[in-house]
């Protein structure tokens, strides 16, 4: 029945012919009126009758419903007009006046009117609200068959078997009804009937243009809903356009096509369309612009009498000689991928967006696929590449087409694609970062293609292949009509197949182990494997879905956002009041495209599903959590847990005792049950919990509840059972108290008390018996006793013969002391914390960016306070040391593998490529690294770089494991990654300038603050190392390098004064010899002039000064302290430092006369640690620029330990 | 028909054991081929165990066979347990012979003669080659060890046409890959981890050559989650994995002392370990030639 491929019935019904057709404007409603007189009221989401009035005599050829009123219109061929309400479900009042059959009846968009088109060649329009007719307009010389108010305008359009379109001006009946509020109602209604009564001067509606050009009748006109165009269907088979001005109108165009009468013809709410239905069966789809035919959709056997098109929503209706459909012009689903945070999507305009879920903002339109495919057929799917940045789409047109487009780095503007790639294909989809694949259905073939849209392989799919999708790593899903298919991309073959019908989507969860598999009423969750974990069944259409994080999928029907847990439980999450389709779910937040294409989000609450999925999960924390914070708990929920088998929680949530009691035994949990029956101790509640109890062997409540039913014999066996004799002979006192004989009776023959028996027997006449039971136990005195008492004899007695008497096993093991033994139950943690752990459960986690606050604080914190990190400390230096240890040990050659090639390797390539020591050093060039930083800094002791070296050299080669049975392939590493030009690669440095005043020069400050000089000193000298052997990637860096180096050169040599000032002798030795300490105290004094932070210039003067106040060298103490009172900082020392201010001030003078003169300018060698005052000739190191006196040209830097002092060299070369 | 063409029946052994998944090859179930590949399917789980380690043991199983593939493996065994020159005899003995057209032998003798260093004997062995992958990508391998990229790339382009998007291929023009660099890095990468992430086809050796690829590609976070991964996995490539571990260690500047004496555990033949202690002493040499003025 379908009418054509292409075209997207929603809805069909069968009936007598449809000749009206309205819709609702917010409900998914549908009115048809029908040839043989019915009028229904379709659902047509979900495909049900509503309603069907049945008033009219004969056909109903109009109907309409009003905007917000619950009315609706009609007019039949009865001659009547009928408004109704669908509400009350009945015709509220019928308009006579017409002579003829009604043709079509509309209602005004704003004022109470209704007008009506009539076989009478009149046209009506009527107040629905005073039921009166307010006008009718003559002029047509034949049928008025159809007559429409203009949206806005006060105008009507008609048109009429005359041939003729007619628009009508009603302004001045407007003027004359919607007049201004004070007039009265009476006045109102005496112009009204005033009006009426004008026979003649039609003055209320005025011709206003004739519109004459099909030469057969008119049966159809419409008015644009925007633009003053005119459209209308004729017996001449032609759709005419018309366009009006304020003075005239005219004929634009003519639509040729149809080739038996158009019956009904109408603009395209949004878009520059128009729609016409014929009685040659098809349905035409017309461009406005051109004119030129867009579709054509057929049906084999019915003739169209009407179309309607929804006024919202991109909905037609076409009613036909067998009912109605309703059907869309194009699917609505906008094509859209989801990567990460992102979502790509195409617009209805076509162009491709961006949205970020973090930020919750839209992109510019990053890419215009206005070129793609057909202008009317919007893009199917889009399929998204991150590493390429790139997106494949797909559109329908041209019997189906893909293009393979970059998106622009950069988004901004709206950029046609600079280049695409394109080819046939029904499906296109990614499949790996660099192929795709593509299905053309036609051929029935796939085709993988690498990202140069080459064939790299291709293959036959399983026959009828409708659809391909992602199949995770290396395989596809492959869609059939009846079943999807996992295919090897590899292997090229199915390695899965799973029978499920009519699938249309897949949506892979986000940790790629599940897959959603949607079609048109099922949703089916399957494993990467493609078994079958769940499937449900929805009677609504379901549109889309999407994962949680968590592994709960969302979907959307129509109406409902749903969810399903992989259990296959299932529950509404929200109602919709519109179509969208889900694309991501975060925390309470479901985004979701509109079908306008725009991004929405939609307000959930995940509640229930997070609930029901830690109970699956037996996530009790979480439940817990969400418990406590959420009104979640109600019957549902209990009710749920009940069914699911979760008795033990719901029982935690239940304070109505019946269903306590009821969750209880059906986990056997005893104690509530116990608690609860005695709470409302009914018998019927404690037979239950006897029965349970039983079977527990939990005998001591058993017990109890037998004692609360006063069942005694169950009570007396049970203690037989238990071997409780004691209470067995209570029981049989019992018995006797009560006189119930069969119960003493049953006590004794338990208790085996033969002589109680007797007795019994006896008192109650049944001498026999007793007898029998003397004699049977050989008790021949009792025998006699009865035989005297009934005055017979032995031998008159016939007696069974006897075996041995029974008597009634005793009790091994007093079983009654202690019930039964039973597996114990542990708490599970759920009760646990619901019984009193409560508290101890954090809510939520910290906000993590709180944490990365604290941490930096905390790290603030730590510089400030020159916390020591000892470890941290030790490796910088250790490291090197070790390797330079272990690598001397073996030396094998391995030249020899190396040497049968016949090219040049990537490392020889770094040493010509640059001048850098370092890129020398990469490449395993020592020697020529080794003459550069000679001639650069005048490096001479060059032992000290050897770690250096051979870490730079390590960082160099991977090691790629590549054909059995062959040493790994080398490789070098590159640091800049993008150049492939083998005449610029260079090596990669470890531990560049970044990362060296990042970490090792913190960690030197560090040990500065912590007083661990020798370390120090050591991390100060590593980064001289490293920096010498390092290369900077623009000028601007090598400043900084320069500032790095010449920093660490002074905190070395700030640290080898005050080391060398330790090195004295203990505090005592150097007090009791002067000159030691006059050289302690010049030291410490030297110590204060390096230029280090001026947090560390503080603790040196701090040292300084308390070393000369000490010694009572107060002027200078006075000195340091005037400096650190200058510096400022933290307040203890500069307290200090008032302190030690105020002491000296009184007493300005030294005790031990120092060189040391805090006025003059001067530098301290770094060997000799004495002043080089300004002025004098020193010698320098040309790497790290620490000074020296000029004695000691020519030795060995102390500092860098590298270079030669005085050896001026081109200077260190870090960028080339 | 090619039996390692994909619709063949030693398509997923043969992956198998040039993913690196050698575990598989010798869990494969060989009891169902084909007469014809019973022997070729044999060999690759002779290969796989050698790759395991287990040289002796193959030793052994192949004493006295005479199949010249068999005797093939036993060199290759052999060269395993470092008796070169006696592999390299056995293998020169077959080469003269007819046996020297037959594949397998080309890609065992090649193997055996490119690790003893005499890569231009490898190359004119597997130079007689008729078709297969295998010897492609040994010879690409062995040109990359002489570093002729170009003679690689060409190498590579040339299977390409006759071999469409086959598994070898596709490594072989990785390994190329990352040795032209740039963009090539991206797509090497993409090839390894299609590889190493997906369950049915990782392996230790995949994972190590995505960290590679990683590191190459500057991102030292992944490279060394890839490599976390492949030492999680087992025995196998771990020196190659811990070799990589190291190098990206000092990139990122961790210390690397630890790292090296584990890989002197793992495999003191290591091409890091011998290259760098050869460094070490040339640093040493070249450093004497170099003293300062004055002795301080």
């Amino acid at each position: 029945m379908q009418a054509s491929s292409g075209m997207l019935t929603k809805f069909e019904s069968k009936s007598s012919r449809a000749k009206g057709i309205a819709f609702h404007p917010k409900r998914p409603w549908i009115l048809v009126s029908l040839h043989s007189s019915t009028i229904q009221l379709w659902d047509y989401r979900m495909g049900t009758l509503i309603d069907r009035f049945e008033e009219h005599d004969g056909p109903v050829r109009g109907v309409d419903f009003h905007k917000t009123q619950p009315l609706f219109v009609s007019g039949g061929d009865d001659y009547k007009i009928k408004v109704w309400s669908y509400q009350t479900r009945r015709c509220l009042f019928t308009l006579n006046g017409h002579l003829d059959y009604v043709r079509t009846v509309f209602f005004h968009h704003e004022l109470p009117w209704i007008v009506s088109a009539s076989d009478d060649q009149t046209i009506r329009i009527w107040n629905w609200q005073n039921r009166s007719l307010l006008c009718t307009m003559t002029g047509h010389n034949h049928y008025a068959m159809c007559a429409q108010f203009h949206p806005k305008e006060d105008l009507v359009v008609s048109a009429s078997l005359d041939q003729s379109v007619r628009v009508w001006d009603i302004s001045g009946l407007r003027k004359k009804h919607s007049a201004p509020t004070s007039m009265s109602f009476e006045d109102q209604v005496s112009r009204a009937n005033a009006n009426q009564t004008d026979m003649f001067g039609n003055t209320d509606a005025v011709v206003k243009f004739v519109l004459e050009g099909h030469d057969r009748g008119v049966n159809w006109v419409a008015f644009h809903p925007t633009m003053p165009l005119i459209v209308s269907a004729g017996d001449d088979r032609l759709i005419k356009l018309w366009r009006m001005s304020e003075t005239k109108a005219w004929e634009v165009d003519t639509c040729r096509g149809h080739f038996q009468n158009a019956s009904g013809c109408l603009f395209h709410p949004h878009q520059d369309l128009i729609l016409s239905a014929g009685e040659d069966k098809t349905i035409r789809v017309w461009d406005l612009n051109k004119r030129t035919a867009v579709h054509t959709f057929k049906r084999e056997n019915d003739r169209f009498w009407v179309i309607a098109a929804h006024p919202e929503i991109n909905l037609f209706a076409a009613g036909h000689d067998n009912g109605v459909m309703v059907f869309k012009l194009e699917r609505e689903r906008p094509a859209s991928a989801v990567y990460q945070n992102t979502l790509f999507y195409i617009t209805k305009d076509k162009c491709v967006k961006s949205y970020d879920f973090q930020k919750n903002a839209e992109s510019p339109t990053m890419l215009s696929l206005k070129k793609l495919g057909s202008p009317w057929v919007p893009p199917r799917t889009l399929s998204y590449n991150p590493a390429e940045r790139s997106v494949l789409v797909t559109s329908p047109a041209d019997g189906g087409t893909y293009e393979l487009v970059n998106l622009p780095r950069d988004g901004s503007g709206a950029i046609e694609p600079s280049e695409s790639k394109r080819g046939q294909g029904n499906s296109a989809i990614f499949v790996a970062r660099n192929r795709f694949a593509v299905l053309n259905t036609s051929t029935q073939t796939v085709d993988i293609k690498d990202l140069t849209n080459n064939t790299t392989r291709s293959f036959k799919p399983p026959v009828g292949t409708s659809d391909i999708y992602f199949g995770g790593t290396g395989n596809l899903l492959i869609i059939t009509p009846t079943a999807v298919h996992l295919y090897d991309i590899q292997q090229k073959k199915t390695t899965a197949e799973l029978a499920v019908n009519g699938v249309k989507y897949v949506v892979w969860s986000n940790d790629g182990l599940y897959a959603a598999l949607l079609s048109k009423h099922n949703v089916t969750i399957v494993t990467k494997t493609l078994e079958q974990v769940s499937t449900l069944h929805e009677t609504i259409r379901i549109k889309s879905a999407t994962w949680d994080d968590a592994g709960v999928l969302l979907y959307s029907t129509l109406n409902h956002v749903k969810y399903t847990l992989l259990n296959g439980d299932n529950g509404i999450v929200r109602t919709l009041d519109q179509t969208v389709y889900l694309v991501r779910v975060k925390g309470r937040n479901v985004y979701c495209l509109d079908r306008a294409a725009k991004p929405r989000i939609l307000q959930i609450d995940p509640t229930e599903y997070r609930f029901k999925l830690a109970l699956v999960k037996r996530n009790y924390e979480e439940m817990l959590h969400i418990i406590q914070n959420s009104s979640l708990v109600g019957q549902s929920i209990i009710s749920y847990l009940q069914k699911k088998g979760y008795p033990e929680i719901a029982l935690q949530f239940v304070q109505d005792p019946a269903t306590r009691f009821e969750l209880a035994i059906e986990c056997g949990n005893l104690e509530v049950a116990v608690e609860v029956a005695k709470q409302l101790d009914r018998p019927k509640l404690w037979s239950r919990l006897s029965t349970e109890a039983l079977a527990h062997g939990n005998h001591s409540v058993v017990e109890m509840c037998y004692q609360k039913l006063k069942q005694f014999d169950k009570l007396s066996f049970l203690y037989l059972t238990t071997g409780d004799n004691a209470k067995l002979s209570r029981m049989a006192k019992i018995a006797e108290h009560r006189g119930d004989f069969t119960s003493r009776f049953q006590n004794a023959l338990y208790l085996g008390e033969v002589e109680d028996r007797i007795q019994m027997f006896k008192e109650i006449d049944l001498y026999p018996l007793a007898f029998m039971t003397a004699k049977a136990h050989g008790l021949e005195e009792e025998c006699q006793s009865i035989l005297e008492a009934t005055g017979l004899t032995e031998d008159q007695l016939s007696l069974p013969t006897f075996g041995e008497p029974l008597t009634p096993p005793k009790p091994v093991v007093p079983t009654f002391q202690a019930n039964w033994p039973t597996k114990a139950t542990s708490q599970s943690i759920f009760e646990k914390a619901l019984l009193g752990q409560v508290e101890g459960l954090s809510l939520e986690d910290e906000p993590a960016a709180a944490n990365g606050l604290g941490e930096a604080e905390e790290e603030a914190k730590r510089d400030l306070l020159g916390e020591p990190d000892e470890d941290e400390d030790a490796a910088g230096w250790d490291m090197g040391e070790d390797i330079v240890a272990e690598v001397e040990e073996g030396f094998v050659n391995v030249e020899s593998a190396d040497a049968g090639g016949a090219g040049s390797s990537e490392a020889d390539l770094w040493a010509r490529n640059s001048p850098l020591a370092v890129d020398h050093v990469a490449g395993g060039s020592f020697e020529t690294a080794m003459q550069l930083l000679n001639r650069q800094v005048g490096a001479v002791n060059l032992a000290p770089l050897k770690p250096r070296f051979l870490e730079v050299y390590q960082a160099s080669k991977t090691y790629l494991p590549a054909s059995a049975g062959l040493p790994p392939l080398v490789n070098y590493v590159r640091r800049n990654v993008e150049e492939s030009d083998p005449r610029k690669v260079l090596p990669i440095i470890p531990r560049d300038l970044e990362y060296l005043a990042s970490h090792d020069l913190h960690r030197g400050y560090d040990s500065m603050k912590a007083n661990k000089l020798e370390d120090g000193r050591s991390i100060f000298k590593g980064i001289l190392h490293s920096v010498l052997v390092n290369a900077v990637g623009s000028e601007s860096e090598v400043t900084e390098a320069k500032k790095l180096i010449s920093s660490a050169s002074e905190y070395t040599v700030a640290m080898s004064i005050e080391l060398a000032r330790r090195a004295l002798g203990t505090p005592d030795q150097v007090n009791q010899n002067p000159q030691l300490l006059k050289r302690s105290l010049e030291l410490s004094a030297y110590f204060t002039i390096p230029k280090i932070e001026v947090p560390h210039r503080q603790l040196a003067l701090l040292n300084a000064m308390n070393l000369a106040v000490r010694s009572r060298n107060y002027n200078s103490a006075l000195s340091f302290a005037n400096r650190i009172l200058a510096n400022g900082g933290a307040s203890k020392i500069l307290d200090n430092a008032r302190k030690t201010k105020a002491q000296c001030e009184r007493n300005p003078h030294d005790a031990v006369e120092i060189e040391f003169d805090q006025f003059a300018e001067f530098e301290i060698c770094a060997a000799s640690h004495t002043p080089i005052y300004s002025g004098t000739a020193y010698e320098e190191c040309a790497f790290d620029g620490s000074k020296y006196h000029t004695k000691y040209k020519g030795t060995v830097c102390v500092v860098c330990e590298v270079c030669e002092v005085g050896k001026h060299g081109s200077g260190l070369k870090l960028f080339a | 028909m090619d039996p390692y063409s994909a619709e063949g029946e030693l398509i997923n052994i043969h992956n198998a054991f040039h993913q690196g998944q050698h575990r598989e090859v010798l869990d494969f179930d060989v009891s169902s081929l084909s007469s014809d590949n019973a022997l070729p399917a044999r060999v690759l789980q002779l290969r796989a165990r050698l790759a395991l380690g287990q040289a002796d043991d193959v030793l052994a199983d192949v004493q006295g066979e005479t199949a010249p593939e068999l005797v093939a493996v036993g060199a290759l065994a052999e060269q395993a347990r470092g008796n070169t020159d006696k592999a390299v005899a056995a293998i020169e003995g077959l080469a003269k012979g007819d046996a020297g057209d037959n594949a397998t032998v080309q890609v065992l003798g090649g193997t055996v003669l490119a690790a003893a260093g005499k890569a231009e004997e490898a190359l004119a062995l597997l130079g007689r080659h008729q078709g297969s992958l295998d010897a492609v990508a040994l010879i690409v391998q062995i040109y990359l060890q002489q570093n002729r990229t170009d003679l690689a790339v060409k190498e590579v382009a040339a299977a390409r046409r006759w071999a469409q998007d086959s598994l070898l291929v596709n490594l072989a023009e990785s390994w190329v890959g990352l040795r032209l660099g740039g963009e090539k890095y991206q797509q090497a990468f993409y090839v390894f981890e299609e590889l190493a992430q997906a369950p049915a086809t990782s392996s230790a050796q995949s994972l190590v050559s995505q960290a590679v690829a990683e590191l190459h590609l500057g991102r030292t976070e992944e490279a060394q989650a890839a490599l976390d991964q492949a030492l999680k996995k087992g025995s196998e490539y771990a020196a190659d994995a811990i070799a990589n571990q190291l190098v990206l260690s000092v990139i990122t500047g961790k210390g690397s002392e630890e790292l090296l004496s584990s890989l002197q555990k793992a495999d003191a033949r290591h091409p890091l370990l011998t290259d760098l202690a050869e460094k070490s002493d040339l640093f040493d040499k070249a450093a004497t030639k170099y003293k300062a003025k004055v002795a301080a």
